[in-house]
Protein backbone atom coordinates (compact mmCIF):
# COMPACT_ATOMS: atom_id res chain seq x y z
CA UNK A 1 0.00 0.00 0.00
CA UNK A 2 1.21 3.31 -1.32
CA UNK A 3 1.72 5.97 1.81
CA UNK A 4 3.60 8.60 -0.27
CA UNK A 5 1.85 9.88 -3.84
CA UNK A 6 4.70 10.12 -6.64
CA UNK A 7 4.88 13.09 -8.56
CA UNK A 8 6.76 13.38 -11.82
CA UNK A 9 8.09 16.36 -12.37
CA UNK A 10 9.57 16.81 -16.20
CA UNK A 11 11.41 20.40 -16.10
CA UNK A 12 14.85 21.18 -17.92
CA UNK A 13 15.17 24.67 -15.47
CA UNK A 14 17.21 23.18 -12.55
CA UNK A 15 16.50 26.00 -9.83
CA UNK A 16 13.09 25.40 -10.63
CA UNK A 17 12.72 21.67 -10.87
CA UNK A 18 15.00 21.54 -7.21
CA UNK A 19 12.64 24.33 -5.86
CA UNK A 20 9.41 21.62 -6.65
CA UNK A 21 11.70 18.66 -5.76
CA UNK A 22 12.25 20.60 -2.60
CA UNK A 23 8.85 21.11 -1.74
CA UNK A 24 6.93 18.38 -2.76
CA UNK A 25 9.36 16.52 -0.69
CA UNK A 26 8.26 18.70 2.34
CA UNK A 27 4.81 18.07 1.83
CA UNK A 28 5.42 14.11 1.84
CA UNK A 29 5.45 13.43 -1.34
CA UNK A 30 8.16 11.59 -3.52
CA UNK A 31 9.18 13.59 -6.40
CA UNK A 32 11.07 11.85 -9.76
CA UNK A 33 12.86 14.19 -11.86
CA UNK A 34 12.80 14.38 -15.10
CA UNK A 35 15.38 16.80 -17.06
CA UNK A 36 13.91 16.36 -20.64
CA UNK A 37 10.68 14.66 -22.11
CA UNK A 38 11.86 11.51 -23.68
CA UNK A 39 12.89 10.83 -19.82
CA UNK A 40 10.13 12.70 -18.83
CA UNK A 41 7.66 9.93 -20.79
CA UNK A 42 9.91 6.65 -20.29
CA UNK A 43 9.91 7.33 -16.38
CA UNK A 44 6.06 7.91 -16.56
CA UNK A 45 5.50 4.95 -18.45
CA UNK A 46 7.47 3.02 -16.08
CA UNK A 47 6.99 4.06 -12.86
CA UNK A 48 3.17 5.20 -13.17
CA UNK A 49 3.35 8.62 -11.09
CA UNK A 50 0.35 9.53 -9.70
CA UNK A 51 0.52 12.95 -10.99
CA UNK A 52 2.86 14.35 -13.49
CA UNK A 53 3.77 18.13 -13.43
CA UNK A 54 4.70 18.62 -17.62
CA UNK A 55 6.97 21.74 -19.01
CA UNK A 56 6.31 22.68 -22.60
CA UNK A 57 9.55 24.12 -23.81
CA UNK A 58 12.07 20.72 -22.52
CA UNK A 59 14.49 18.85 -24.84
CA UNK A 60 14.75 16.10 -26.99
CA UNK A 61 10.89 15.94 -26.84
CA UNK A 62 8.55 18.82 -26.06
CA UNK A 63 5.89 18.41 -23.91
CA UNK A 64 2.67 18.42 -26.19
CA UNK A 65 4.53 15.56 -27.71
CA UNK A 66 5.61 14.44 -24.37
CA UNK A 67 1.69 14.48 -23.57
CA UNK A 68 0.15 12.91 -26.91
CA UNK A 69 2.70 10.23 -25.90
CA UNK A 70 1.92 9.29 -22.66
CA UNK A 71 -2.34 9.67 -23.33
CA UNK A 72 -1.56 7.06 -25.77
CA UNK A 73 -0.62 4.75 -23.40
CA UNK A 74 -3.77 3.15 -21.59
CA UNK A 75 -2.72 3.93 -17.99
CA UNK A 76 -1.60 7.73 -19.44
CA UNK A 77 -4.92 8.08 -21.16
CA UNK A 78 -5.94 8.52 -17.20
CA UNK A 79 -3.02 9.79 -15.10
CA UNK A 80 -3.64 13.38 -14.13
CA UNK A 81 -1.46 16.09 -15.87
CA UNK A 82 -0.73 19.62 -14.90
CA UNK A 83 1.02 21.40 -17.71
CA UNK A 84 3.74 24.33 -16.09
CA UNK A 85 4.82 26.34 -18.55
CA UNK A 86 5.40 30.18 -19.91
CA UNK A 87 4.07 29.41 -22.92
CA UNK A 88 0.43 31.25 -23.60
CA UNK A 89 -1.94 29.76 -25.09
CA UNK A 90 -2.14 32.01 -28.50
CA UNK A 91 -1.67 29.49 -31.28
CA UNK A 92 -4.81 27.55 -32.61
CA UNK A 93 -2.74 24.68 -32.31
CA UNK A 94 -1.34 24.60 -29.06
CA UNK A 95 -5.44 25.58 -27.97
CA UNK A 96 -6.58 22.46 -30.00
CA UNK A 97 -3.64 19.97 -28.58
CA UNK A 98 -4.03 20.92 -25.19
CA UNK A 99 -8.14 20.42 -25.27
CA UNK A 100 -7.77 17.34 -27.02
CA UNK A 101 -5.39 15.56 -24.99
CA UNK A 102 -6.53 17.61 -21.64
CA UNK A 103 -4.52 18.05 -19.17
CA UNK A 104 -5.75 18.66 -16.09
CA UNK A 105 -4.70 22.07 -15.87
CA UNK A 106 -2.82 24.38 -17.74
CA UNK A 107 -1.03 27.06 -15.37
CA UNK A 108 1.18 29.98 -16.73
CA UNK A 109 4.48 29.71 -14.33
CA UNK A 110 4.68 33.23 -13.45
CA UNK A 111 0.81 33.54 -12.83
CA UNK A 112 1.68 30.71 -10.17
CA UNK A 113 3.64 30.18 -6.61
CA UNK A 114 4.98 27.00 -6.46
CA UNK A 115 3.02 26.54 -3.20
CA UNK A 116 0.11 27.32 -5.03
CA UNK A 117 1.12 24.09 -7.28
CA UNK A 118 1.66 22.23 -4.31
CA UNK A 119 -2.21 23.35 -3.42
CA UNK A 120 -3.48 22.23 -6.64
CA UNK A 121 -1.89 19.09 -6.40
CA UNK A 122 -2.98 18.08 -3.04
CA UNK A 123 -6.66 19.15 -4.56
CA UNK A 124 -6.04 16.68 -7.26
CA UNK A 125 -4.83 14.01 -5.55
CA UNK A 126 -7.59 14.61 -2.54
CA UNK A 127 -4.84 15.04 -0.41
CA UNK B 1 -34.53 73.90 43.65
CA UNK B 2 -31.93 75.78 46.49
CA UNK B 3 -33.12 76.91 48.43
CA UNK B 4 -32.33 79.37 51.52
CA UNK B 5 -34.52 81.58 53.54
CA UNK B 6 -33.34 84.52 55.75
CA UNK B 7 -36.00 85.54 58.41
CA UNK B 8 -35.55 87.76 60.66
CA UNK B 9 -37.74 88.71 64.13
CA UNK B 10 -37.61 91.60 65.52
CA UNK B 11 -39.04 92.23 69.33
CA UNK B 12 -38.32 94.92 71.10
CA UNK B 13 -37.76 94.18 74.50
CA UNK B 14 -36.97 96.69 77.29
CA UNK B 15 -33.45 96.66 77.16
CA UNK B 16 -32.66 96.72 80.95
CA UNK B 17 -35.00 93.94 81.46
CA UNK B 18 -33.88 91.65 78.59
CA UNK B 19 -30.18 92.40 79.84
CA UNK B 20 -30.76 91.46 83.16
CA UNK B 21 -31.95 88.22 82.39
CA UNK B 22 -35.39 88.92 82.96
CA UNK B 23 -39.02 86.79 81.40
CA UNK B 24 -41.78 89.45 80.99
CA UNK B 25 -44.89 88.02 80.99
CA UNK B 26 -48.71 89.28 81.18
CA UNK B 27 -51.28 88.23 83.88
CA UNK B 28 -54.70 89.55 83.90
CA UNK B 29 -53.24 92.72 82.45
CA UNK B 30 -51.02 93.45 84.07
CA UNK B 31 -47.07 93.11 83.75
CA UNK B 32 -45.83 90.38 85.81
CA UNK B 33 -41.25 90.44 86.15
CA UNK B 34 -39.48 87.63 87.13
CA UNK B 35 -36.02 87.93 87.89
CA UNK B 36 -33.95 84.40 87.15
CA UNK B 37 -33.61 81.67 89.89
CA UNK B 38 -36.33 83.62 92.10
CA UNK B 39 -40.03 83.00 92.88
CA UNK B 40 -42.12 85.20 90.81
CA UNK B 41 -43.78 88.12 92.84
CA UNK B 42 -47.48 88.73 93.61
CA UNK B 43 -47.51 92.35 91.88
CA UNK B 44 -51.26 92.86 92.93
CA UNK B 45 -51.00 94.29 95.88
CA UNK B 46 -47.14 95.71 95.09
CA UNK B 47 -47.65 96.42 91.39
CA UNK B 48 -44.52 98.58 89.74
CA UNK B 49 -44.87 100.95 87.41
CA UNK B 50 -45.12 99.19 83.88
CA UNK B 51 -42.98 100.86 80.76
CA UNK B 52 -45.94 101.76 77.88
CA UNK B 53 -43.17 99.86 75.45
CA UNK B 54 -44.46 96.41 77.27
CA UNK B 55 -47.78 96.73 77.27
CA UNK B 56 -48.16 97.62 73.78
CA UNK B 57 -49.47 95.39 70.96
CA UNK B 58 -46.93 92.95 69.89
CA UNK B 59 -47.48 93.58 66.13
CA UNK B 60 -46.63 96.82 66.75
CA UNK B 61 -43.84 96.52 68.12
CA UNK B 62 -42.27 94.44 65.66
CA UNK B 63 -40.33 96.54 63.22
CA UNK B 64 -40.76 95.61 59.44
CA UNK B 65 -37.19 95.02 58.00
CA UNK B 66 -36.49 93.82 54.71
CA UNK B 67 -36.67 89.97 54.68
CA UNK B 68 -35.49 88.38 51.41
CA UNK B 69 -35.82 84.69 49.61
CA UNK B 70 -33.52 83.99 47.24
CA UNK B 71 -33.34 81.10 44.70
CA UNK B 72 -30.99 80.66 41.61
CA UNK B 73 -31.21 77.88 38.76
CA UNK B 74 -29.92 78.01 35.10
CA UNK B 75 -32.27 79.37 32.91
CA UNK B 76 -34.55 76.13 31.58
CA UNK B 77 -35.24 77.56 28.17
CA UNK B 78 -31.36 76.76 27.54
CA UNK B 79 -30.39 73.83 24.95
CA UNK B 80 -28.52 72.16 28.35
CA UNK B 81 -31.60 72.89 30.66
CA UNK B 82 -33.00 70.09 29.96
CA UNK B 83 -32.26 68.34 33.12
CA UNK B 84 -30.77 69.83 35.57
CA UNK B 85 -28.19 66.96 36.46
CA UNK B 86 -26.61 67.24 33.19
CA UNK B 87 -26.27 71.01 32.76
CA UNK B 88 -23.30 71.43 30.67
CA UNK B 89 -21.29 74.43 29.00
CA UNK B 90 -18.42 74.70 27.18
CA UNK B 91 -15.70 76.88 27.47
CA UNK B 92 -16.23 80.14 26.05
CA UNK B 93 -20.26 79.55 25.97
CA UNK B 94 -22.51 81.09 28.48
CA UNK B 95 -24.54 80.24 31.60
CA UNK B 96 -27.77 81.55 31.84
CA UNK B 97 -28.17 81.77 35.45
CA UNK B 98 -31.96 82.63 36.60
CA UNK B 99 -32.47 84.09 39.93
CA UNK B 100 -35.96 85.25 41.85
CA UNK B 101 -35.76 87.56 44.60
CA UNK B 102 -38.52 87.76 47.34
CA UNK B 103 -38.62 90.40 49.55
CA UNK B 104 -40.61 89.15 52.54
CA UNK B 105 -40.14 91.93 54.50
CA UNK B 106 -42.98 94.19 53.49
CA UNK B 107 -43.46 96.42 50.96
CA UNK B 108 -41.04 98.72 50.94
CA UNK B 109 -38.83 98.93 48.17
CA UNK B 110 -35.35 97.83 48.83
CA UNK B 111 -31.76 98.17 46.52
CA UNK B 112 -30.31 94.95 46.19
CA UNK B 113 -26.64 94.77 45.14
CA UNK B 114 -27.11 91.09 43.65
CA UNK B 115 -23.73 89.31 43.14
CA UNK B 116 -22.72 86.45 40.93
CA UNK B 117 -19.67 84.10 41.07
CA UNK B 118 -18.63 80.93 39.02
CA UNK B 119 -15.83 78.36 41.10
CA UNK B 120 -14.04 76.08 39.84
CA UNK B 121 -13.04 72.31 41.54
CA UNK B 122 -10.37 73.96 43.44
CA UNK B 123 -12.64 77.08 44.74
CA UNK B 124 -11.06 79.54 42.53
CA UNK B 125 -13.34 82.18 41.13
CA UNK B 126 -13.23 82.16 37.40
CA UNK B 127 -16.28 84.72 36.76
CA UNK B 128 -17.84 86.97 39.02
CA UNK B 129 -20.19 89.90 38.37
CA UNK B 130 -22.08 92.33 40.12
CA UNK B 131 -25.66 94.33 39.42
CA UNK B 132 -28.22 96.51 41.50
CA UNK B 133 -31.68 96.10 42.29
CA UNK B 134 -34.93 97.46 43.08
CA UNK B 135 -37.33 94.68 44.52
CA UNK B 136 -40.76 95.51 46.48
CA UNK B 137 -42.26 92.12 46.29
CA UNK B 138 -40.25 89.74 43.48
CA UNK B 139 -37.65 90.15 40.66
CA UNK B 140 -36.82 87.77 38.28
CA UNK B 141 -33.22 87.89 36.85
CA UNK B 142 -31.06 86.32 34.51
CA UNK B 143 -28.21 86.52 33.67
CA UNK B 144 -25.62 85.01 31.10
CA UNK B 145 -22.18 84.36 32.63
CA UNK B 146 -19.75 83.73 29.95
CA UNK B 147 -17.33 80.87 30.84
CA UNK B 148 -13.73 81.90 29.99
CA UNK B 149 -11.72 80.33 27.16
CA UNK B 150 -9.23 77.94 28.71
CA UNK B 151 -11.54 76.82 31.67
CA UNK B 152 -10.43 73.57 33.09
CA UNK B 153 -13.22 71.24 32.71
CA UNK B 154 -14.43 69.78 35.93
CA UNK B 155 -17.58 70.43 38.02
CA UNK B 156 -18.48 74.28 38.58
CA UNK B 157 -20.61 76.31 40.97
CA UNK B 158 -22.10 79.04 40.15
CA UNK B 159 -23.08 81.26 43.44
CA UNK B 160 -25.34 83.75 43.83
CA UNK B 161 -25.86 86.25 47.28
CA UNK B 162 -27.36 89.87 48.02
CA UNK B 163 -26.50 91.97 50.00
CA UNK B 164 -28.96 95.14 51.48
CA UNK B 165 -29.81 97.71 53.57
CA UNK B 166 -30.40 96.11 57.23
CA UNK B 167 -28.91 92.80 56.02
CA UNK B 168 -28.00 90.48 59.59
CA UNK B 169 -27.41 87.27 57.56
CA UNK B 170 -26.21 86.65 54.35
CA UNK B 171 -28.40 85.22 51.59
CA UNK B 172 -26.68 83.10 48.95
CA UNK B 173 -27.76 80.54 46.51
CA UNK B 174 -26.23 78.32 43.99
CA UNK B 175 -26.08 75.47 42.15
CA UNK B 176 -23.60 73.27 40.18
CA UNK B 177 -22.79 72.55 36.60
CA UNK B 178 -20.06 70.97 34.25
CA UNK B 179 -17.70 72.29 32.24
CA UNK B 180 -17.49 69.81 29.41
CA UNK B 181 -15.19 70.77 26.55
CA UNK B 182 -16.94 70.40 22.40
CA UNK B 183 -15.66 68.55 19.15
CA UNK B 184 -17.37 69.64 16.28
CA UNK B 185 -20.10 71.73 18.36
CA UNK B 186 -20.59 68.00 20.29
CA UNK B 187 -19.71 67.80 23.98
CA UNK B 188 -16.80 65.44 24.06
CA UNK B 189 -18.23 62.81 26.26
CA UNK B 190 -21.18 62.93 23.39
CA UNK B 191 -18.38 63.40 20.53
CA UNK B 192 -16.83 59.68 22.35
CA UNK B 193 -20.05 58.37 22.67
CA UNK B 194 -20.89 59.18 19.28
CA UNK B 195 -17.98 58.19 17.84
CA UNK B 196 -18.02 54.68 19.48
CA UNK B 197 -21.82 54.23 18.09
CA UNK B 198 -20.22 55.07 14.67
CA UNK B 199 -16.83 52.72 14.92
CA UNK B 200 -19.45 49.75 16.12
CA UNK B 201 -21.75 50.68 13.13
CA UNK B 202 -18.78 51.21 10.48
CA UNK B 203 -17.43 48.10 11.71
CA UNK B 204 -20.87 46.26 11.49
CA UNK B 205 -21.41 47.84 8.19
CA UNK B 206 -18.27 46.90 7.05
CA UNK B 207 -18.08 43.04 7.68
CA UNK B 208 -22.09 42.73 6.19
CA UNK B 209 -20.39 44.36 2.88
CA UNK B 210 -17.76 42.47 3.02
CA UNK B 211 -20.04 39.09 3.20
CA UNK B 212 -22.68 40.56 0.74
CA UNK B 213 -19.71 41.33 -2.13
CA UNK B 214 -18.36 37.97 -1.53
CA UNK B 215 -21.69 36.47 -1.97
CA UNK B 216 -22.41 38.65 -5.30
CA UNK B 217 -19.05 37.74 -6.52
CA UNK B 218 -19.52 34.16 -5.57
CA UNK B 219 -22.82 34.17 -7.25
CA UNK B 220 -21.56 35.88 -10.10
CA UNK B 221 -18.33 33.40 -10.37
CA UNK B 222 -20.16 30.04 -10.11
CA UNK B 223 -18.93 28.27 -13.34
CA UNK B 224 -21.74 28.21 -16.04
CA UNK B 225 -23.48 25.14 -17.13
CA UNK B 226 -22.90 23.89 -20.78
CA UNK B 227 -24.39 20.69 -20.17
CA UNK B 228 -26.58 21.22 -23.18
CA UNK B 229 -23.82 21.19 -25.75
CA UNK B 230 -23.09 18.34 -27.43
CA UNK B 231 -19.58 16.73 -26.00
CA UNK B 232 -16.78 17.01 -28.78
CA UNK B 233 -17.41 21.00 -28.26
CA UNK B 234 -18.34 21.63 -24.37
CA UNK B 235 -14.65 21.23 -23.77
CA UNK B 236 -14.72 24.70 -25.61
CA UNK B 237 -17.15 26.60 -24.41
CA UNK B 238 -15.77 25.47 -20.93
CA UNK B 239 -12.37 27.26 -21.37
CA UNK B 240 -13.73 30.18 -22.90
CA UNK B 241 -16.48 30.40 -20.10
CA UNK B 242 -14.17 29.73 -17.47
CA UNK B 243 -11.32 32.38 -18.62
CA UNK B 244 -13.46 35.13 -19.69
CA UNK B 245 -14.92 34.43 -15.36
CA UNK B 246 -11.22 34.34 -14.78
CA UNK B 247 -10.49 37.29 -16.57
CA UNK B 248 -13.33 39.61 -15.08
CA UNK B 249 -12.08 38.87 -11.37
CA UNK B 250 -8.70 39.98 -12.18
CA UNK B 251 -9.91 43.13 -14.70
CA UNK B 252 -13.89 43.90 -14.23
CA UNK B 253 -16.31 43.73 -16.85
CA UNK B 254 -13.87 44.66 -19.36
CA UNK B 255 -13.12 40.89 -20.07
CA UNK B 256 -16.17 40.50 -21.36
CA UNK B 257 -16.47 43.69 -23.52
CA UNK B 258 -13.31 42.63 -25.05
CA UNK B 259 -14.71 38.98 -25.48
CA UNK B 260 -17.40 40.32 -27.36
CA UNK B 261 -15.41 41.42 -29.75
CA UNK B 262 -13.61 38.61 -30.43
CA UNK B 263 -14.95 36.91 -33.74
CA UNK B 264 -16.63 34.24 -34.13
CA UNK B 265 -17.55 35.01 -30.74
CA UNK B 266 -21.20 35.28 -29.32
CA UNK B 267 -21.64 35.81 -25.90
CA UNK B 268 -24.04 37.37 -23.17
CA UNK B 269 -22.95 40.91 -22.15
CA UNK B 270 -24.52 40.50 -18.95
CA UNK B 271 -22.94 36.92 -17.66
CA UNK B 272 -20.72 36.16 -20.17
CA UNK B 273 -22.19 33.06 -20.83
CA UNK B 274 -20.89 31.93 -24.23
CA UNK B 275 -24.08 31.38 -26.34
CA UNK B 276 -22.76 30.61 -29.69
CA UNK B 277 -19.09 29.53 -31.41
CA UNK B 278 -18.76 30.42 -35.43
CA UNK B 279 -15.72 28.92 -36.44
CA UNK B 280 -12.78 26.78 -35.34
CA UNK B 281 -13.11 26.84 -31.16
CA UNK B 282 -9.27 26.35 -31.04
CA UNK B 283 -8.37 29.63 -32.91
CA UNK B 284 -11.29 31.55 -30.70
CA UNK B 285 -9.36 30.57 -27.62
CA UNK B 286 -6.27 31.48 -29.21
CA UNK B 287 -7.53 34.90 -30.27
CA UNK B 288 -8.79 35.70 -27.02
CA UNK B 289 -6.09 34.92 -24.48
CA UNK B 290 -4.52 36.84 -27.17
CA UNK B 291 -6.45 39.39 -26.55
CA UNK B 292 -5.92 39.76 -23.10
CA UNK B 293 -2.31 39.14 -23.01
CA UNK B 294 -2.45 42.22 -25.40
CA UNK B 295 -4.39 44.72 -23.56
CA UNK B 296 -4.22 43.42 -19.57
CA UNK B 297 -0.56 42.23 -20.45
CA UNK B 298 -2.01 38.96 -18.27
CA UNK B 299 -1.57 35.44 -19.56
CA UNK B 300 -4.64 32.77 -19.10
CA UNK B 301 -4.11 29.82 -17.23
CA UNK B 302 -6.62 27.20 -17.74
CA UNK B 303 -8.30 24.74 -15.61
CA UNK B 304 -10.24 21.84 -17.01
CA UNK B 305 -13.20 20.80 -15.51
CA UNK B 306 -14.10 17.19 -14.14
CA UNK B 307 -15.87 14.86 -16.27
CA UNK B 308 -18.84 13.31 -14.80
CA UNK B 309 -18.74 9.71 -15.44
CA UNK B 310 -21.69 8.49 -16.79
CA UNK B 311 -24.20 6.35 -14.15
CA UNK B 312 -23.17 2.92 -14.17
CA UNK B 313 -19.73 3.36 -15.47
CA UNK B 314 -16.77 1.95 -13.62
Amino acid sequence: MKTQKTILVVEDEKSLCKAIVDILSRNNFLPIEAKNGKEGVELALSRHPDLILLDLIIPEVDGITALKKIRADAWGARVPIIILTNVSATNEQLVDDIVTHKPMNYLIKSDWKIQDVVAKIQEILGK
Amino acid sequence: MIKLSVCIFCLFIPLSYAQAGAILSLKNDVGVITIDNEMPVDSSHDILPIPVEATAPLGVLAEKLPLFDISSDQASNTPNGANRTTIRVAPGETLPISVKLSNFGGGKRVDVLVHYAIYNSSRDEIYSASETVAVETTVSLVKSATIPYGTYPGIHIAKTSITYQGQEFPAVTQFSFMVERKFFGIFQSDFFSYMFIVVIIGVFMFFLGNILVKHRREMRFIPLDYSNIPHNRRTFYEILSDTIMQMSRRVGDDAITIASKVSGLEIDATTGRILNLDGSPAKIIAELVSEYEKLFGKKVSFSFRKEIEPKGSS
